[in-house]
């Protein structure tokens, strides 16, 4: 291959990216506070189901948004925060756009119905709801919505907004687009019987819904604007959230200010922010390392981690989590030989996911192991039940000869070649997919990594246009109806590119949606995976993403969760003089 | 002349079609859309209606021959329509970034003027002793280092060795002159210093060839001191190849730096592109391209120009 501008830049830029961080006269001890990650060699057992998981808790959490999160020093109040976003978003319009970019320089401008509570991921906690109630029958979700919550601008918010708001997610308006209208089968209507009261009708009991609503998309925007035109939100910013809007330039920063009016008392703590859009990562950890900005919510692969801990020593600290982000390996199952379960299974087989993880995450974001639900998740199954899978066995010599001989009984018993489509992301798609391509030269296949441009990839995805491709999942919260939405029959998901009908996975999705018992859902979600993953091999997991967040010291009550989508309005964030 | 500048201008027109033509036709070979990328790209599962509704709501679901002519019937009226990304007025896009990069164009050629002209001239006077090597060898690795790595280099130096970065925001000269220089000298030095070396090349190679003319030899047999020679005789007719080459330059900074405002996270028409390409906003990149392209006509055209005025000689019939 020869050396192209691209793989030229992106060669500088690394480069950049190593030696902007190497070790200076700077102390080279490690700061207490790096956080040791997940261990790879185990996933974390399966935690006990929350109240998002379980829509028989009636009571409200403990917790409200005034008293969560607790911080272990006194917060202090004043400052900017500087933080810097990989992107930027598109329109201003939660309902519309998909991307993080958006969480990050709106979120802070608006509320929620209810929200994932920092200090008890995944938990749900109030946000313009002080309190809900579920019916005995699970059919209808009652919500108590703070009195005296004002906009922006100043006119009152009540339970108006936020059924206008929810009825444009719902039922979007010709013209609007509503990205997660889909996961909203469930919902028959939503109601504002009085200003202090919402009320969601369900067809049908929903395991997810108090997850769906904590989507940190669904921000809630004012009825009369909606009325007066329905696209408002895609240029404008008005919300109840702890800041108000300053200013944007596009392609240069987004600025918000404290906004006195905030219905938590005391808070935000800080004055205000400034997001930085710097797409380069080399230009990211040099905004960093130069004390122009704070942080990154997304975060650094391990080396920069590493040389940024090397370069700031007590001026940095590191936090880690495991993200609900994960690589998949997809299937053309109308192409041959890949039409044949057993040449699927033998490719996920062969996978030796634990070593993979050993390897992978001392140079990228990845590291645990597991499968379509995020390890450590309340739906992840334990490390017991994992290595019974195919493809999570730590005996390789077996499973390789296992994948061998599903190959002859397919018969392709001399390997064959094929082409891996993958993203032309360097963290962590490239050496993902270089370490699948060793994994499966292993048995004897000879594979081609073809990189691709995201929206040339995007395009082939949905063609068809591939044999083995590399995917992913990201998703703002472990939710399987969320996660396997996915591996649902084409007719279902639009996401679905390996392009297989199967009604008796789509059975089970919805079986699994339904059931309101945590136990009893946790096995259908497995049985669902079971079938996706091992019998069929429709599609199977690579290795899950590890976010790795290196940020200034002076930052305070950042908790790192799961998901770069959620906590990120910021009020209660503070720094440290 | 006038004829002629007449006939410059309407030979524009072709020019500029025959660049949309081929703009427009390209962008579609390439596979992938604005849509799929924006609503799909972060891995969600947006239905297919949503991706085609929102397909036709931006017109891409009309004949391409459609679409070309409603976007050059905007064009000719100065009227580049929305930008499919962002949904906002091209113009207003463009506007923003036009003033951080023709400063940063302006800047870049004034280093490489100050460096170039001194430097080629003395080159060429002191041909063949130190000085002459010096400056040689300082235009060939200013040929040879590209600019975003010198870029790079920089802010590492600035980092290692003084902890220090760049402001990450532009800051309007008139507003913060400290600010705005603090942001955008760097990025200047870094181009203007490949700019200056083929500047300096050309202006010593150029200045050679003049000082072999009767002329010359004339001047110098009359008597007149060396410095006289070079400035008054020599100099003025060596011009017309070093502001061939220092306009195209400028055309080429204002049309973009696509790598080192990368490196330097500048807010720039470079930086406007190439996200206008990887999203495949076509409006946006589209409109770029006529822009750049527009300003390499217009440049050259001022350059032939400017002939006339640095030689009495050249005449346009």
């Amino acid at each position: 291959m020869g050396l192209t501008r691209r793989t030229f830049l992106r060669s500088s830029v690394a480069m950049l990216a190593a030696t902007a961080c190497s070790p200076t006269a700077a102390p080279v001890s490690k700061p207490a506070e790096t956080k040791p990650a997940t261990p790879p060699t185990s996933a974390p057992p399966a935690a006990q189901p929350t109240v998002a998981a379980q829509p028989t808790a009636v009571a409200p959490p403990a917790a409200s948004a005034a008293q969560t999160p607790a911080a272990a020093a006194a917060p202090r109040t004043g400052g900017e925060l500087q933080f810097i976003v990989g992107a930027e978003p598109p329109s201003f319009d939660g309902h519309r756009e998909t991307t993080f970019a958006l969480l990050h320089a709106l979120s802070p401008h608006y509320s929620l119905l209810i929200r994932f509570n920092p200090d008890a991921y995944p938990e749900v906690m109030p946000d313009l709801a002080e309190s809900w109630d579920v019916s005995a029958d699970k059919l209808t979700y009652t919500f108590k919505i703070r009195d005296g919550v004002k906009f922006h601008d100043g006119s009152p918010c009540t339970a108006r907004d936020i059924k206008a708001s929810y009825d444009r997610i719902l039922n979007p308006p010709e013209g609007v687009v509503s990205a997660r209208k889909g996961s909203y089968g469930a919902v028959e209507s939503v109601e504002a019987p009085d200003p202090g009261t919402i009320v969601f009708k369900l067809k049908y009991p929903s395991a997810a819904l108090l997850t769906l609503l904590a989507s940190p998309f669904n921000y809630i925007y004012s009825a009369d604007k909606l009325a007066a035109d329905q696209k408002f939100p895609e240029k404008n910013v008005l919300g109840t959230g702890p800041y108000k809007f300053v200013e944007y330039v596009p392609g240069s920063h987004w600025v918000g200010q404290k906004n006195p009016d905030y219905f938590v008392q005391g808070r935000p703590y800080l004055d205000g922010f400034r997001a930085n859009f710097i797409r380069e990562p080399a230009a990211q950890i040099a905004a960093i390392r130069g004390g122009r900005a704070q942080i990154e919510f997304r975060g650094f692969p391990p080396p920069a981690r590493d040389d940024l801990v090397r370069a700031m020593g007590d001026k940095i600290k590191v936090e880690e989590s495991a993200w609900i982000v994960t690589l998949i390996a997809i299937f053309n199952t109308e192409k041959a030989p890949f039409n044949d379960p057993r040449v699927r299974r033998a490719l996920n087989i062969a996978v030796d996911r634990w070593e993979g993880s050993n390897a992978l995450s001392r140079i990228t974001v990845v590291k645990p192991v597991g499968t379509f639900v995020r390890p450590g998740s309340p739906f992840h199954r334990p490390e017991s039940e994992l290595l019974k899978m195919e493809g999570f066995s730590r005996d390789m010599t077996q499973a390789r000869e296992e994948a061998r001989r599903l190959l002859r009984e397919a018969g392709v018993p001399d390997g064959f070649a094929f082409n891996l489509k993958n993203r032309d992301v360097p963290t962590p798609y490239e050496p993902s997919g270089v370490f699948l391509i060793d994994q499966w030269r292993r048995i004897g296949l000879n594979v081609t990594h073809v990189q691709q441009e995201s929206n040339a990839y995007l395009s082939d995805h949905r063609a068809g246009n591939f044999e083995v491709s590399v995917d992913f999942i990201a998703d703002y919260a472990d939710e399987p109806d969320i996660q396997l939405s996915k591996f649902l029959s084409p007719d279902r998901s639009a996401s679905n590119y390996s392009r297989y009908t199967d009604r008796e996975l789509d059975a089970l999705y919805d079986q699994q949606s339904r059931e309101t018992d945590p136990e009893r859902r946790n096995q259908l979600v497995w049985q669902f995976e079971d079938r996706c993953i091992q019998q069929m091999a429709y599609a199977f997991p690579i290795i899950w993403w590890q976010r790795i967040v290196p940020y200034s010291s002076s930052v305070k009550n950042y908790p790192v969760l799961p998901s770069h989508y959620v906590n990120q309005d910021l009020a209660h964030v503070w720094l440290d003089a | 002349m006038q004829g002629y500048i007449v006939s410059r201008i309407l030979l524009m027109i072709p020019t500029l079609l025959g660049v949309a033509i081929i703009t427009f036709i390209l962008l579609r070979m390439v596979p992938g859309d604005v849509v799929q990328l924006k609503l799909a790209g972060d891995g969600g599962n947006v239905a297919a209606e949503v991706i085609q509704a929102e397909r036709a709501r931006l017109g891409l679901d009309k004949p391409l021959l459609a679409q070309f002519f409603d976007w050059i019937w905007g064009a000719v009226r100065f009227d580049f329509g929305l930008s499919m990304w962002t949904g906002r007025p091209i113009i207003q896009e463009v506007l923003i970034r036009l003033e951080l990069s023709v400063q940063l164009t302006i800047m870049a050629t004034l280093i490489a003027t100050v460096l170039a002209l001194p430097l080629g001239i003395l080159a060429a006077v002191k041909r063949d002793t130190w000085i002459d090597y010096a400056v040689r060898i300082f235009s060939i690795a200013g040929l040879a280092i590209p600019s975003f790595w010198l870029g790079i280099v920089l802010i590492l130096v600035l980092l290692i060795a003084f902890q220090y970065s760049p402001p990450l925001s532009f800051t309007p000269f008139f507003k913060d002159p400290v600010e705005n220089l603090s942001q955008l000298i760097w990025p200047a030095l870094a181009v203007g210093y490949r700019y200056s070396a083929v500047a300096t090349r050309m202006t010593r190679s150029t200045l050679l060839e003049v000082m072999r003319e009767d002329y010359v030899r004339t001047a110098r047999a009359k008597g007149l001191r060396e410095s006289l020679v070079v400035v008054r005789h020599a100099l003025r007719n060596a011009f017309l190849p070093v502001v061939t080459v220092i306009g195209l330059e400028f055309a080429f900074l204002l049309g973009g730096l696509l790598v080192t405002e990368q490196v330097f996270n500048l807010n720039g028409i470079g930086k406007l592109m190439v996200e206008a390409v990887l999203r495949r906003d076509y409006t946006m990149t589209q409109a770029l391209i006529l822009l750049v392209a527009s300003v390499f006509v217009l440049v050259n055209f001022l350059v032939d120009l400017l002939y006339v005025w640095l030689d009495p000689r050249v005449s346009y019939r």
